[in-house]
C-alpha cells in the first residue's frame, strides 16, 4: 500500500448536528452539503480553502438527508425527512426554491437526477420509489411518471445509470432493485439479492457496466449485468454478484463512490474510516478483484456518512460525518 | 370369571389413559370449532378492509374520470390516461379469489398507481385516519 490519502482541509459544516451528505456540482466548482440542522450549505473554493457561499435555511422542516445537482448544474434538489423534495434554481450566488415535490408518505431518503436532466427519482421510508418528469416548457412543473413499490422496507438510496435510462435503488430489505421504463411506466426488472443486511449505498462504474453496493453487513458487492439463460428478447435482465469485498470494514459501510476519472472505489464507514480500493488489472473482467489501496482509520471522530469524488480533478475526495464536519482529501496512487 | 375380573381392573387401571384420550378428543373438537369461528371472523374482517380500500380507489377513479372526460387540454388527457390505467388494474383484480397468488403484488401496484394519480391531480393524500403508518415521528436515518 504505497498509495496515500492526505488531508487537505477539515471544517465544521453543520454546527451541533450531523452532516449527512456532500455533492459536487458537475463543473466541480461548488460543493453542496446538507444536515440535521435542516440547512443546505454551498461551499466554494477560495484559494486553498473552502468557504461557505450560501446558506439555505428555510427550505425544509426536518433534516435534509441528501442533495443532488442537475446535470446542467443550474438546479439543486434536496430530499428531506419532512417528506418533501425541494427543487432550487441557482441565481448567481443565491438559490431560489422553484417548487416542492410532495407525495411520499414519510421521510424522503434520496433524490437523484437522470443524466438527461429530464427525470428525477426519489425514494422514501414509505418503501416506494417515485420517478418525476420535468415539463420541457415550464421548469416549475414536475409530474409524477411512476410510483414503484418493489421494496418491502425503507428505501435508502437511488442512483441513475451514467448513460442509459436505468435506475437502481437499495433498501433496508437487504436488496437492490433495477428499474427500466416499459410503456410509460417504470417497473422493477431485477432484484439483486446477496447482502445480509441493509444496503445503504450504490454507485455505477464510469462505463455503467457494473454496480457497486455497500451494506450494514460490512461488505461491498460488485454486480454485473449478464445475459439471462435462454436469451429471450425483452425479458427481465439479470445481474450477478461478481465480487464481494469482505473483511475490510469493521462496521456498516454507509456510502460508496466510484471515481469517474480513475475507476478507484472509495467507501465511507461507520468505524469513522475512509478507504480507497483499486481494481487489480490482471483479473478476469467477469471476476474482478479489488485490493485496499489506502485507508484513513480515523478520518472523522464519528461515523462517515458520505464520500464523493471530484468530477474533474483526479484524486480529490470529500467526506462528511455525524460530527458535522466535512473533510477534503487528496488520494494519490503510487503506481 | 377370570375374564370378568380382568375387565374390572382394566377399567380402573386404564381410566387415566381413557380420560386423557377422551379429554383430548373433546378439546380438539372444541378448538377446531372455535378456530373456524375465529378464522372466519378474521378472514371476513381482512377481506372487508381490502375490499374497502380497493372500492375506494375505484370510486375515486370513476369520479375523476367523469369530471375530466370532457376536458380536451393536454394535461387532462394525460391524467385521464393514468386514471384509465388505475381503473384497469382494479378491474383486472380477481375479487372472488382469496388464494390468488399475486394478491400482494397486485395490491401494491394498485396502491402505487393511486398515489401517482393523486400526485397528478394535486389531491393531498393524508390518510392518517384510515391507514396506520409505522412509527412516524421517531428517529430516522
Amino acid at each position: 500500500m504505497n498509495d496515500t490519502v492526505a488531508l487537505l482541509q477539515k471544517f465544521n459544516a453543520h454546527p451541533d448536528s450531523r452532516c449527512w451528505y456532500v455533492a459536487w456540482n458537475p463543473k466541480g466548482t461548488l460543493l453542496a452539503s446538507c444536515g440535521g440542522d435542516r440547512a443546505i450549505r454551498i461551499w466554494g473554493r477560495e484559494g486553498d480553502s473552502w468557504e461557505c457561499k450560501t446558506l439555505l435555511q428555510d427550505g425544509h422542516q426536518r433534516t435534509v438527508r441528501k442533495v443532488a445537482w442537475s446535470p446542467c448544474g443550474n438546479y439543486l434538489a434536496s430530499a428531506s425527512f419532512d417528506a418533501t423534495t425541494c427543487i432550487w434554481k441557482k441565481k448567481n450566488d443565491d438559490f431560489e426554491c422553484l417548487t416542492v415535490l410532495e407525495g411520499h408518505e414519510n421521510e424522503v431518503k434520496c433524490v437523484a437526477w437522470a443524466p438527461s436532466g429530464n427525470l428525477l427519482a426519489t425514494c422514501s421510508r414509505d418503501k416506494s420509489v417515485w420517478i418525476w418528469e420535468v415539463d420541457e416548457e415550464n421548469e416549475n412543473e414536475y409530474e409524477c411518471v411512476s410510483v414503484v413499490n418493489s421494496h418491502t422496507q425503507d428505501v435508502k438510496h437511488v442512483v441513475w445509470h451514467p448513460t442509459q435510462e436505468l435506475l437502481a435503488s437499495c433498501s433496508y430489505d437487504n436488496n437492490v432493485c433495477v428499474y427500466k421504463e416499459e410503456d410509460d411506466d417504470w417497473e422493477c426488472r431485477a432484484t439483486l439479492e446477496g447482502h445480509t443486511s441493509t444496503v445503504w449505498g450504490l454507485t455505477f462504474d464510469p462505463s455503467g457496466q457494473r454496480l457497486a453496493s455497500c451494506s450494514d453487513d460490512c461488505t461491498v458487492k460488485i454486480w454485473k449485468e449478464c445475459q439471462p439463460e435462454g436469451g429471450q428478447e425483452g425479458t427481465d435482465v439479470a445481474w450477478k454478484c461478481v465480487c464481494t469485498l469482505s473483511g475490510f470494514h469493521g462496521r456498516t459501510v454507509y456510502d460508496i463512490a466510484w471515481c469517474p476519472l480513475t475507476g478507484a472505489l472509495a467507501t465511507a464507514c461507520g468505524d469513522d474510516g475512509v478507504r480507497v480500493f483499486k481494481e487489480d488489472e490482471t483479473a478476469d473482467p467477469d471476476q474482478p478483484a479489488f485490493s485496499l489501496s489506502a485507508h484513513v482509520p480515523k478520518a472523522h471522530t464519528q461515523d462517515v456518512n458520505c464520500i464523493a469524488w471530484h468530477p474533474k480533478e483526479a484524486g480529490l475526495l470529500v467526506s462528511c460525518s455525524d460530527n458535522g464536519e466535512i473533510a477534503v482529501w487528496n488520494y494519490q496512487s503510487g503506481v | 370369571m377370570a375374564h370378568k375380573s380382568e375387565d374390572l381392573f382394566d377399567c380402573i387401571l386404564m381410566a387415566d389413559d381413557r380420560f386423557h384420550v377422551e379429554g383430548y378428543r373433546e378439546g380438539f373438537g372444541e378448538g377446531t370449532r372455535q378456530g373456524m369461528i375465529d378464522g372466519r371472523k378474521h378472514g371476513a374482517s381482512h377481506g372487508a378492509k381490502l375490499s374497502m380500500e380497493v372500492s375506494f380507489y375505484y370510486g375515486f377513479g370513476i369520479t375523476w374520470k367523469f369530471l375530466l372526460q370532457n376536458n380536451t387540454d393536454v394535461k387532462a388527457r394525460k391524467r385521464l390516461k393514468v386514471l384509465e390505467s388505475l381503473l384497469g388494474l382494479i378491474q383486472k383484480f380477481p375479487h372472488e379469489e382469496p388464494q390468488y397468488e399475486h394478491l400482494q403484488e397486485d395490491m401494491e401496484k394498485v396502491r402505487a398507481k393511486f398515489r401517482q394519480v393523486c400526485s397528478l391531480l394535486n389531491v393531498p393524500t393524508d390518510f392518517s385516519d384510515y391507514v396506520k403508518s409505522g412509527g412516524s415521528g421517531g428517529i430516522s436515518f
